[in-house]
C-alpha cells in the first residue's frame, strides 16, 4: 500500500521500477529458454555418444567373431597354426569387449544381449574350440564335422543374426533420438516465439499507458499554453486530484495563468499611459522637425549667401560673378525666378527665365521707368502685380505675383546693373530690404574689383606687349635678384622663348643659372647682375654696361638701369642686346682699314722714299730716270688702289649707279682683250664665240670693268705666259663667259675666299705679283647687280677657269615684269 | 763688315731700301716674305734685321716671336717697318722683341741714320 502511494506520487518512479521489472522478466525467461535449449542438446549427445559406443562395440565383438570364424576355418583347411593361434587371441578381446559393453549396457535388453554373447563366448572358445581343434590335430575330421554340424554352426549363424538384430534395433534407437531432439527443438522455438510475442503486447500496453498518462495531459497544457497566448480562456484537461508530476504542473499552470491574466491587465493600463506618452511626443517631435526645416532653410541660405560672397569676392572673372549672384540671389531672397543685366554693356546672367524674357528685359532696361526710379530713389523698389498666365499654373483664380529690382552702383554712384527677381503668390520679406540692398552693394564693390582688375591686366598686357616690340633683351629684377619682368626677346636670347609669364617671379638662382648655359663665360658676368642689383647709388648709366659672350659664339652688351621710387631702389632694369652683327661689323671695318692703310701706305713709302732720294743724292741720270718711273707706277698703283677702294665702298654702300641699257656683250669682250694684249706679248688670247645671242641689260662699263679685271687676272697669274682662252656661248637662256688660263691656279682651300675683299693667296709663287685684293670683289658685286653669278674651277699649278653667266634680254626683262 | 737683313715683301721697297743702303759699308741680303726670313736667321749671323710687319707665310711679328723665343741670332737687332702705325702696333712689335720701329711711309734719310746708329752701338759692344 505503501509503496503504491510512493509510486503513483512519481511518475518518474513508476516507470523506472515497471521498466525493471520488464527488464527482469524478460532475463529470466530468456535465460530459461537459452537452458532448456542447452539442456536439450546436451541430453540428445549424451545419449546418442552413448548409443553409437554400443553399436561400435558390437561391431567389433562381431568382426572378432568373423575373424575367429575365418581363422579357425582357415586352420582347419589349411593347417597354417598361425591362424590357429590368432583365433586363439580373439577369446581374451571379446571377453575385454563384453566388458566394455557391459558398463554401457543400461537397459534389460541390453543386459539379455550381453548374456548371449557371454555364453556364446564360453560355448565357442571353452567348449566347441578347444575340442575341435584336438580333434583336427588328431585328424579326427570327422569329429570336426560332427561338431560343427552337430549345432556348433548353427549357434554360430543364430548369434550372428542376433548380433546383426541388435544392431539394427541400436540404429533405430539413433534415430529415434534424433527425432526427439528435432520435435523438441520445434516447441522450443515456439516457446520463443510465444515469448516474443507475450513480450511485445507488454510493451504495447506500457507505451499506451505513458501515452495516457503523460502525453495526453501535455498536449492538453500545450493547447492551454496555446489559447492563453493567444489571450483565450484555458480549460487544462488533467485530473486535479493527481499527485505525481503532472498533477504539480496542473496546479502550478492554473496558478500561472491566474498571475499572467492579473499581469496582463496591469499593463493594459500601462500600455494606455504610454500611448498618450506616445502621442504627446509625437507632437513635440512634429514640432522640432518643424524647427528644423526653418533652420535648415535658414542654414541653406547662408550656404547661398556664403557662396555668393566667396564668389564675388575671390573670382576675378565677371561672367562667372554674374552667374553666382543669381544663382544665389535667388534663394537667399526666395525668388524662382531672377536676372542681373548690366546697363551699359552686354553683360548679364539669369535663371529660370525664357531667352526671350531675357531680350525683353534688357532691352527695355534703359528706357525702363523702373531704371529710372532706382536711379533717383537708388533703393530697392517693389512691385505688385497680377500674375501672368504662365506663372499661373493650374491656379485659375486672381492670383499676384512680386517683383523686386534692386541697384548696383559702380563705386557708389554711378548705376551700372539692376537684378531683378521674381515670385509668385506671396511678397518679398519686405523687412529684409536692407539685408539685400546690402548684398546688392557687395555685388557693386565685387564688380569695381573686377573692373579694376580688367583694367590693371589690360595694362599690365599693354606694357608686355610694348616690352615685347623692342628688340632687345628687357629684364626688370627687384632688389632680392627675383626677376619681376621680362619680355620676349629676353626670352628668345636665353632658348626659352615660351616661357615668359613663367620667368616672372623666377628666383636669382634659377634665372641665373639659365643664363649661365648660355654664356661662355658666366663667372665674371652673373659678378657684374650681382653688383648692379645690389649697388644702391645711382651711378652714370654709361659705365654699367657690359659686353659679354653667349656660348654659341654670340656678343651681348647689357646696360642697366636702377629703378628709384624717391631715393628708394625698386629694382634694376637690364636691357641685353645681342650685337654679335655690330660687333663683327666693327672687327671687319677695322679690319678693312688697317688692310687699306697698308695697301695706301707701302707704294706711298715708295713715292716718298724714291723722291726724298731723287731729292737728297747726288744721282746719275740712268738712276734718277728708273727712280721716276718707279715713282709713276707706284702712283698709278695707288691710284688704281683708291679708285678700287672707292668703287668697292660706292658697291656696298649701294651708292653705285649701274645703267640699265641693252649691251652687246661680244664688242665689248673684244675690246676688253685688245686692251689687255699690250700688257704682254708672253700670252696668247683666244676669243671662242660658240654663237646664240649674246645682248643683256645692264652697265656697259662696269661690266667692261669686270670683264677687264678677270682678263688682267688671268694675265697676271699666269707669270710664264700661256694661252688665255675667253669663251662666249648661250645656255637656259643665260650668256656664259668663261676666262681660262694656264697659270698658277688656286690652291683648294683658297677657292672659296677668292672674292673676298683684300683677300690674296697666299704663296711664294705669287709674292711679286701686286694686287689690291679687291678686284674679284669688284667682279662678283657687278655680277651680282647683274643677277648673273661668278663661278670658279682650278687646278692648282695648272690654271684656273672664271665662269660668268648672266641672263639674257629677254630672261632679265620677263624677270623684271 | 755688317750683315744686314732685309725682309720686305714688296719688291720696290726693297729696292729702295738697298739702294738707301748702298754707300754703307755692309752685306744686305733680301728676303721676300716670313718663311724665307726665318731660313736665312737661322742660316747665318746678322747684325741686323730689317722686317716689314705685313708679309706672308709668316708675318713679321712672328717671325720676331720665334727668334726672340728660340734664341736664333741671340744678339741681332730689330728694326720693324709697319704700315700699322698706330701705339698699339708699336707697342705689340717691341713686346714681340723688336728694338726699334719705323712706320711707313718713312724717309729713307732716316732710316739710314737709324741704321747706322744702331750699327754704331753695335760697334762700341764689341
Amino acid at each position: 500500500m505503501k509503496k503504491i502511494k510512493f509510486n503513483k506520487n512519481s511518475l518518474a518512479r513508476r516507470y523506472i521500477y515497471l521498466m525493471s521489472l520488464f527488464i527482469a522478466a524478460f532475463l529470466f525467461l530468456a535465460a530459461i529458454l537459452l537452458y532448456s535449449f542447452y539442456d536439450l542438446n546436451q541430453d540428445y549427445t549424451s545419449k546418442n555418444e552413448e548409443l553409437e559406443k554400443k553399436e561400435r562395440i558390437v561391431q567389433e565383438i562381431s568382426e572378432a567373431f568373423d575373424q575367429a570364424f575365418m581363422d579357425v576355418r582357415g586352420y582347419i583347411a589349411y593347417g597354417n597354426k598361425e591362424l590357429k593361434e590368432k583365433a586363439l587371441k580373439k577369446e581374451p578381446e571379446i571377453r575385454e569387449l563384453s566388458r566394455q559393453f557391459a558398463e554401457t549396457a543400461s537397459d534389460y535388453q541390453d543386459q539379455e544381449f550381453l548374456n548371449h554373447i557371454e555364453i556364446f563366448t564360453d560355448y565357442y572358445f571353452v567348449s566347441t574350440l578347444p575340442k575341435s581343434l584336438a580333434n583336427y590335430e588328431n585328424d579326427n575330421l570327422e569329429a570336426v564335422k560332427e561338431t560343427a554340424n552337430g549345432g556348433a554352426t548353427y549357434r554360430i549363424n543364430s548369434i550372428k543374426t542376433e548380433i546383426n538384430g541388435y544392431n539394427r534395433e541400436l540404429n533405430k534407437q539413433i534415430d529415434a533420438n534424433f527425432q526427439e531432439l528435432t520435435k523438441m527443438q520445434t516447441y522450443v522455438q515456439i516457446a520463443f516465439v510465444s515469448f516474443i510475442l507475450v513480450f511485445l503486447i507488454v510493451l504495447l500496453r506500457i507505451t499506451r499507458m505513458m501515452f495516457s498518462e503523460i502525453a495526453k495531459p501535455l498536449a492538453s497544457f500545450a493547447s492551454a499554453a496555446d489559447e492563453i497566448a493567444s489571450g483565450k480562456e484555458a480549460v487544462i484537461e488533467v485530473d486535479d486530484e493527481r499527485n505525481d508530476e503532472l498533477g504539480v504542473l496542473s496546479v502550478a499552470f492554473n496558478r500561472m495563468v491566474a498571475s499572467i491574466q492579473e499581469n496582463e491587465q496591469d499593463l493594459l493600463a500601462q500600455n494606455e499611459e504610454l500611448m498618450a506618452q506616445q502621442d504627446e511626443l509625437h507632437a513635440q517631435q512634429l514640432e522640432l522637425q518643424e524647427a528644423l526645416e526653418i533652420v535648415k532653410g535658414n542654414e541653406e541660405k547662408l550656404n547661398s549667401r556664403n557662396e555668393l560672397i566667396n564668389k564675388i569676392a575671390n573670382s576675378l572673372d565677371k561672367q562667372e560673378v554674374l552667374e553666382s549672384v543669381v544663382m544665389n540671389m535667388c534663394p537667399i531672397i526666395g525668388a524662382e525666378k531672377g536676372i542681373i543685366a548690366f546697363i551699359n554693356d552686354d553683360s548679364y546672367a539669369s535663371y529660370g527665365i525664357s531667352p526671350d524674357g531675357v531680350k525683353q528685359f534688357r532691352s527695355n532696361l534703359w528706357f525702363s521707368d523702373i531704371t529710372e526710379s532706382l536711379m533717383v530713389e537708388r533703393k530697392p523698389l517693389l512691385v505688385k502685380r497680377e500674375a501672368a498666365d504662365n506663372e499661373k499654373g493650374f491656379h485659375t483664380k486672381q492670383l499676384f505675383s512680386y517683383d523686386l529690382f534692386l541697384p548696383i552702383f559702380l563705386s557708389g554712384k554711378k548705376l551700372v546693373a539692376v537684378m531683378a527677381f521674381s515670385r509668385s503668390n506671396s511678397p518679398f520679406d519686405s523687412k529684409k530690404m536692407d539685408e539685400y540692398e546690402a548684398l546688392a552693394k557687395n555685388i557693386g564693390i565685387a564688380l569695381d574689383k573686377i573692373n579694376l582688375y580688367q583694367k590693371s591686366e589690360e595694362s599690365r598686357r599693354l606694357n608686355q606687349d610694348i616690352l615685347n616690340t623692342i628688340q632687345e633683351g628687357v629684364q626688370l629684377v627687384n632688389a632680392e635678384g627675383e626677376i619681376i619682368q621680362v619680355n620676349k626677346k629676353f626670352c628668345e636670347l636665353f632658348g626659352c622663348p615660351d616661357k615668359i609669364r613663367q620667368m616672372g617671379g623666377c628666383s636669382w638662382d634659377e634665372w641665373t643659372g639659365l643664363l649661365a648655359r648660355h654664356i661662355s663665360n658666366p663667372g665674371e658676368f652673373i659678378d657684374f647682375l650681382r653688383e648692379e642689383i645690389s649697388s644702391l647709388e645711382p651711378l652714370n648709366s654709361s659705365d654699367r654696361q657690359y659686353i659679354y659672350k653667349g656660348s654659341s659664339g654670340q656678343v651681348f652688351k647689357v646696360y642697366c638701369e636702377g629703378l628709384y621710387d624717391g631715393n628708394t631702389k625698386l629694382g634694376t632694369i637690364f636691357v641685353h642686346r645681342n650685337i654679335t652683327k655690330e660687333f663683327e661689323v666693327d672687327r671687319i671695318k677695322s679690319e678693312f682699314v688697317s688692310t687699306v692703310s697698308h695697301e695706301l701706305r707701302t707704294p706711298l713709302a715708295s713715292i716718298l722714299g724714291f723722291t726724298e732720294l731723287i731729292m737728297t743724292r747726288e744721282l746719275k741720270p740712268d738712276r734718277q730716270k728708273k727712280y721716276l718711273s718707279t715713282i709713276y707706277s707706284e702712283a698709278g698703283r695707288l691710284t688704281a688702289l683708291i679708285n678700287d677702294f672707292l668703287d668697292i665702298q660706292r658697291m656696298e654702300a649701294g651708292n653705285q649707279c649701274y645703267e640699265s641699257k641693252q649691251v652687246e656683250l661680244l664688242p665689248t669682250i673684244q675690246k676688253v682683250i685688245e686692251l689687255q694684249k699690250v700688257h704682254s706679248d708672253k700670252h696668247k688670247l683666244i676669243l671662242e664665240v660658240v654663237g646664240g645671242s649674246n645682248t643683256i641689260i645692264g652697265d656697259r662699263e662696269k661690266l667692261e670693268q669686270a670683264f677687264t679685271n678677270l682678263v688682267h687676272n688671268a694675265i697676271k697669274y699666269s707669270p710664264d705666259g700661256g694661252e688665255v682662252r675667253i669663251s662666249l656661248f648661250e645656255k637656259d637662256q643665260m650668256v656664259n663667259i668663261e676666262v681660262k688660263d694656264e697659270g698658277l691656279g688656286i690652291p683648294p682651300e683658297a677657292i672659296d675666299k677668292v672674292f673676298e675683299k683684300f683677300y690674296r693667296v697666299d704663296n711664294s709663287d705669287r709674292r711679286s705679283i701686286g694686287g689690291t685684293g679687291l678686284g674679284l670683289a669688284i667682279v662678283k658685286e657687278i655680277i651680282n647687280v647683274h643677277n648673273g653669278e661668278i663661278s670658279v674651277e682650278s687646278q692648282y699649278g695648272k690654271g684656273s677657269t672664271f665662269i660668268i653667266s648672266l641672263p639674257l634680254q629677254a630672261a632679265s626683262l620677263a624677270m623684271r615684269e | 763688315m755688317k750683315r744686314i737683313l732685309l725682309a720686305e715683301d714688296d719688291e720696290i721697297l726693297r729696292m729702295l731700301i738697298v739702294d738707301t743702303l748702298e754707300d754703307e759699308d755692309c752685306q744686305v741680303d733680301e728676303a721676300v716674305d716670313g718663311l724665307e726670313a726665318l731660313g736665312l736667321l737661322q742660316e747665318g749671323q746678322y747684325d741686323l734685321v730689317i722686317i716689314d710687319y705685313m708679309m706672308p707665310a709668316y708675318s713679321g711679328l712672328e717671325v720676331i716671336e720665334q727668334v726672340r723665343q728660340e734664341g736664333i741670332n741671340t744678339n741681332v737687332a730689330i728694326l720693324m717697318l709697319s704700315a700699322k702705325s698706330q701705339l698699339s702696333e708699336q707697342e705689340k712689335a717691341i713686346g714681340a722683341g723688336a728694338d726699334y720701329f719705323i712706320a711707313k711711309p718713312f724717309s729713307p734719310l732716316e732710316l739710314l741714320d737709324k741704321v747706322r746708329d744702331i750699327l754704331d752701338e753695335k760697334n762700341k759692344i764689341q
